[in-house]
């Protein structure tokens, strides 16, 4: 008998039904990223019924994954595919499993900015990104483009009231 | 007609200024008000619902629950902001036990999901409509071949309709044809940009913009139209991801308006690919 812990776990935690999928291989057949994924959707999917839990947790593809979510419209069996994708994520992170962490670099530092200031200040973020990442001067040439065109802002743009926008996070337990 | 609460995020204000300048002008010019969502913060984007859904749904219902306050529907133009606050409304106006988590998170704030969400494309169908658009025209646009690029996520909604269609949308298709542009059908109107990896992973957000401006080249386009600012960026910013051929411009659909009521494009200069030989192709209208 298949271990279906994994699979209760995922359908649990983000709320869709994935043992309905048919393996009709629409999601993989659809994806615009599926030259760079290691395992396919449909595989991850099928994975998770199986309760193959590492290599769903460390597949590449669950951060390759744009969350385009035409997968997910396309499902027949209407599995928000690109959702669990993104459910996998938070656990391989937990468990320090992640392929990959720039995504996640990313997306923390986006969000640390959006709680200093309430809005997204873009030169701050993508600062905090390259420090961590340490590749200060990658994007440089980019960066100062958009600055020339006036695309990039210096000056942080920030909501009144910030004390409450913290509170949010806090109670997220952010 | 209800009055439009205007939710510009973060993208407006920074790095697509000129869209809130091109679509303040157009609205003005057609007598549509909107007044702008006072206080309002980032919808969190791709980045809060990978790190955290409550947080994402937070962020979102904090806007909402101040346009609600108002009463007004919340014209979001950014395909990001759109469709977060579109799907977290709706769980917010039918589930709940989500509304009361999420509003004890966000209280003393409260949001019941009474609101309506708009995007670009609706306003200007609701409140302008295609007959109008078309007896307005100042400028003709004939000469004009534009491919009509509307981007991954914004009629791509789960568990509910969308305000189009989900693979094939047309709605943008008619805005453009009552401005008298000549309108090139191709199967890339939904194919995804690379989105937010243009920084983590900017191969792929080089593969998949670049097949885009490839195919709209080879269809014989002079531009390519969008309504969603992370689109038009990463298409633009092209030759800094490693593009070397030509490229054609983006305009924002709001510029198409602008060229067709006023012949010219107020933000010309924050375009990184020049617009220079789209502008040249407009004519006035003769009398």
């Amino acid at each position: 008998m298949n271990n279906l812990i994994f699979l209760k776990e995922l359908e649990e935690l983000s709320g869709e039904n994935i043992s309905s999928c048919y393996q009709c291989y629409r999601c993989t057949v659809g994806c615009p990223v599926v030259n760079q994924m290691d395992i396919y959707p449909h595989r991850i999917i099928r994975y998770i019924v199986l309760g193959e839990r590492e290599k769903v947790l460390r597949a590449k593809s669950i951060w390759t994954c744009l969350q385009c979510i035409t997968c997910s419209v396309r499902c027949p069996n209407d599995i928000d595919i690109a959702h669990v994708f993104d459910t996998v994520r938070k656990i391989a992170i937990k468990e320090q499993k992640a392929a990959e962490q720039d995504t996640w670099t990313f997306d923390k530092a986006f969000l640390d900015s959006v709680e200093r200031h309430g809005r997204l200040h873009e030169i701050e973020a993508i600062l905090r990104y390259k420090i961590e990442k340490k590749n200060f001067f990658e994007d440089a040439k980019m960066g100062m483009g958009m600055f020339l065109k006036g695309r990039m802002g210096i000056l942080p743009h920030n909501v009144k009231d910030r004390k409450q926008l913290k509170e949010i996070f806090k109670k997220c337990g952010q | 007609m209800t009055a439009l609460t205007y939710y510009p995020g973060c993208s407006l204000k920074t790095s697509s200024k000129f869209y809130e300048t091109s679509i303040k002008q157009i609205f003005s010019s057609y007598g549509i008000e909107i007044q702008e969502l006072p206080d309002w913060s980032c919808c969190g984007a791709s980045a809060a619902h990978t790190v955290d859904d409550r947080l994402a749904h937070a962020l979102v219902a904090r806007n909402l629950a101040l346009a609600e306050i108002k009463d007004h529907h919340l014209f979001a133009p950014c395909s990001a902001c759109y469709i977060r606050s579109k799907v977290t409304n709706e769980r917010m106006r039918q589930d709940k036990e989500f509304r009361k988590d999420i509003n004890n998170v966000i209280s003393p704030l409260k949001c019941l999901g009474t609101g309506e969400v708009k995007n670009i494309i609706e306003v200007l169908h609701d409140h302008v409509g295609i007959e109008l658009i078309a007896r307005r025209l100042k400028y003709n646009l004939s000469a004009l071949k534009v491919v009509p690029y509307y981007g991954c996520v914004l009629t791509r909604v789960m568990g509910m309709d969308a305000f189009d269609d989900k693979e094939d949308p047309t709605s943008m298709d008619s805005l453009l044809w009552a401005l008298g542009v000549e309108l090139i059908s191709w199967p890339y109107k939904m194919e995804c940009c690379g989105a937010s990896k243009t920084l983590t992973n900017k191969d792929v957000t080089y593969t998949l913009s670049n097949k885009i401006m490839d195919r709209a080249i080879v269809l014989g386009a002079d531009a390519i139209v969008t309504p969603c600012p992370l689109c038009q960026l990463n298409l633009d910013l092209l030759s800094y991801l490693g593009r070397t051929e030509k490229a054609i411009p983006i305009l924002f659909l709001s510029e198409v308006f602008e060229l067709a009521l006023f012949g010219k494009l107020a933000g010309s200069n924050s375009h990184v690919i020049t617009i220079d030989e789209v502008v040249k192709k407009v004519k006035e209208i003769d009398k």
